[in-house]
């Protein structure tokens, strides 16, 4: 461990090919109540695959990840400078229509949030905002969705009955389930096992790597042997700053950065 | 430090079993006066309990009579109030709740809402009686309404208000990412996981201003026929029990009794009505 590089570099960000590129953040800094919590944000998340980003507890992961959707615009005195780029359109300008950027760029919380109704509505609520389809057709989109999260097996056969009655694990596939629902095109997903049981967790992994052909997904873990199964990309934060980016293989076997290798072979963290 | 064997010390048992002798005893006293009350408002009212009650209105002294003015009345004015107290509730509510939680108007507001909250009852009457009732040189059922309608609404706000900031905020969240705007989540998803309390609010609304007199007095007043002009004074169960109960006449005495009895019974049936309904609903 002391044999590494004199003079590691402070950061270490890959830029990824241009035409590859789905979002990318730019000079973004975030505040809440007048305090800074993401620093200088520059990153390109490729579309079609998984972004895993991992770090230490208060980071900012999750902060980075709710800039994407401005979900920290439901709250008053959160801001966020920069810019980030959805198919280069700025998703931070005023102008753009927040609900609808959020139809785009779905989400997956920590907690499974299944709202009080049949397992059927759940799935059905996003889609019915934005879209009239036949009783056939949602029907149709309620199964495909279903059945992408690994979940349409085991509730086929009562999706009338409350989301509220599924297990963790299944409550947290039928969130997904809403969220491919209205066809977004990023997925973000907030530390998407966190709450769920092994078993739990490996079939949500499944559904996630059988996703990424479609979407893109920016996942925040504590889990690092999760990032580096799922992941295509890593990003290491700390302190609200975005440490070293770079393919998930490289990030993890050799890291350039000395806080990334520190947390990744467990020094600290 | 065997701590698996060490039995509690006697200061503690002691203190322990104190305590729970307070709250046996405590728990008692609240039974013994429910249940006395219950007692004879049963064996005084059911005894005037009678087919006329529900056909004839209050009659006079020593006359044949019921209270079908007295029912009808007060079922009219506190069906009006609920529907307006309902909509200023559940709105004012969401709104302390949703829109105005940290903000400097909503504290305001808070505030003033649990100063009505805890007013004389007396005290909305007569702000009735000056607003309503004065200037249009008439006692009415509507300014009755309205009286009652001021008591309900500061209830079902508080009541909205404190069940809605239960939700979990995750829940709004997780509305809010699929696109949903804000006003969309709170009647979609925040409405719906919170109606059961919402519900309640409203129960126990109702449940304060199906007996509330003062107000009344100022406003419907009474009436001793049938009437369903609401610009007219009104017959209701409260005032009709106030000026009853305390004449000589025993048969007035008595429809006073099952007045009181048939205000407490309904109470009850709504209120068995609404859990039943409301355990049907969230199984589904």
């Amino acid at each position: 461990m002391n044999a590494q590089l004199d003079n590691p570099p402070e950061t270490a960000i890959l830029e990824i090919a241009p035409e590859t590129v789905k979002l990318a953040i730019k000079d973004l800094n975030f505040f809440y109540s007048g305090k800074q919590a993401l620093f200088d944000i520059n990153v390109s998340f490729a579309a079609n695959g998984v972004t895993a980003l991992i770090g230490p507890s208060g980071c900012g992961k999750s902060t980075l990840l709710r800039v994407l959707n401005r979900m920290y615009g439901l709250y008053p005195g959160q801001k966020a400078t920069g810019q980030v780029l959805l198919d280069g359109e700025d998703v931070l300008s005023p102008r753009v229509n927040v609900a609808a950027l959020r139809a785009r760029i779905g989400m997956v919380f920590q907690k499974p949030t299944p709202f009080p109704m049949s397992i059927y509505d759940n799935v059905a609520y996003g889609v019915r905002l934005y879209e009239t389809l036949s009783k056939a057709d949602m029907a149709i989109r309620v199964e495909d969705s279903l059945r992408r999260a690994a979940l349409w097996d085991e509730v086929k056969d009562k999706l009338q009955q409350s989301g509220l009655g599924l297990s963790g694990g299944q409550q947290q596939r039928l969130c997904v389930a809403r969220g491919i629902a209205v066809k977004p095109e990023v997925l973000l997903l907030d530390e998407p096992a966190s709450a769920l049981d092994p078993i739990s967790t490996a079939r949500l992994e499944e559904t996630i790597a059988e996703l990424k052909a479609d979407y893109t997904i920016v996942i925040v873990t504590h889990n690092m042997g999760q990032a580096a199964r799922l992941s295509d990309h890593t990003g290491f934060m700390y302190l609200g700053k975005l440490i070293e980016f770079g393919e998930t293989e490289q990030l993890f076997t050799n890291p350039v950065t000395s806080r990334a290798r520190d947390y990744i072979t467990g020094r600290f963290g | 430090m065997s701590m698996a064997n060490a039995a509690p010390r006697l200061s503690r048992r002691l203190g322990e079993g104190v305590f729970l002798a307070a709250c046996w005893v405590a728990t008692g006293i609240a039974l013994v006066a429910l249940t006395t009350i219950l007692w004879s408002l049963l064996t005084k009212g059911v005894g005037g309990l009678d087919l006329n009650v529900f056909t004839k209105s209050t009659p006079a002294p020593g006359s044949e009579g019921g209270l079908l003015n007295a029912i009808l009345g007060s079922l009219m004015m506190c069906t009006l109030a609920m529907i307006g107290a309902s909509l200023v509730g559940f709105l004012a509510g969401t709104w302390l709740s949703e829109f105005a939680r940290d903000s400097h108007y909503g504290k305001v507001v808070r505030f003033l809402n649990d100063v009505l909250l805890s007013a004389p009852s007396i005290l909305v009457g007569l702000f009735v009686y000056e607003i309503l009732v004065a200037p249009l040189k008439g006692f009415s059922g509507f300014a009755g309404a309205v009286a009652l309608g001021l008591i309900a609404a500061p209830v079902i706000t508080r009541t909205t208000e404190d069940v809605l900031r239960l939700q979990p905020t995750a829940l709004r969240e997780a509305s809010v990412a699929l696109g949903a705007p804000v006003w969309h989540t709170i009647f979609a998803v925040i409405w719906k996981s919170a109606r059961s309390g919402m519900l309640t609010g409203a129960l126990l609304a109702f449940a304060r201003i199906s007996g509330e007199t003062a107000p009344l007095l100022f406003t419907a007043l009474n009436n001793q026929f049938l009437s369903l002009n609401m610009t007219k004074p009104m017959a209701n169960l409260p005032v009709v029990i106030a000026n009853f109960a305390l004449t000589a006449y025993d048969d007035w005495r008595r429809l006073a009794w099952t007045a009181a009895l048939l205000i407490t019974a309904t109470v009850l049936v709504v209120t068995m009505l609404a859990r039943t309904f409301l355990r049907g609903s969230a199984r589904s």
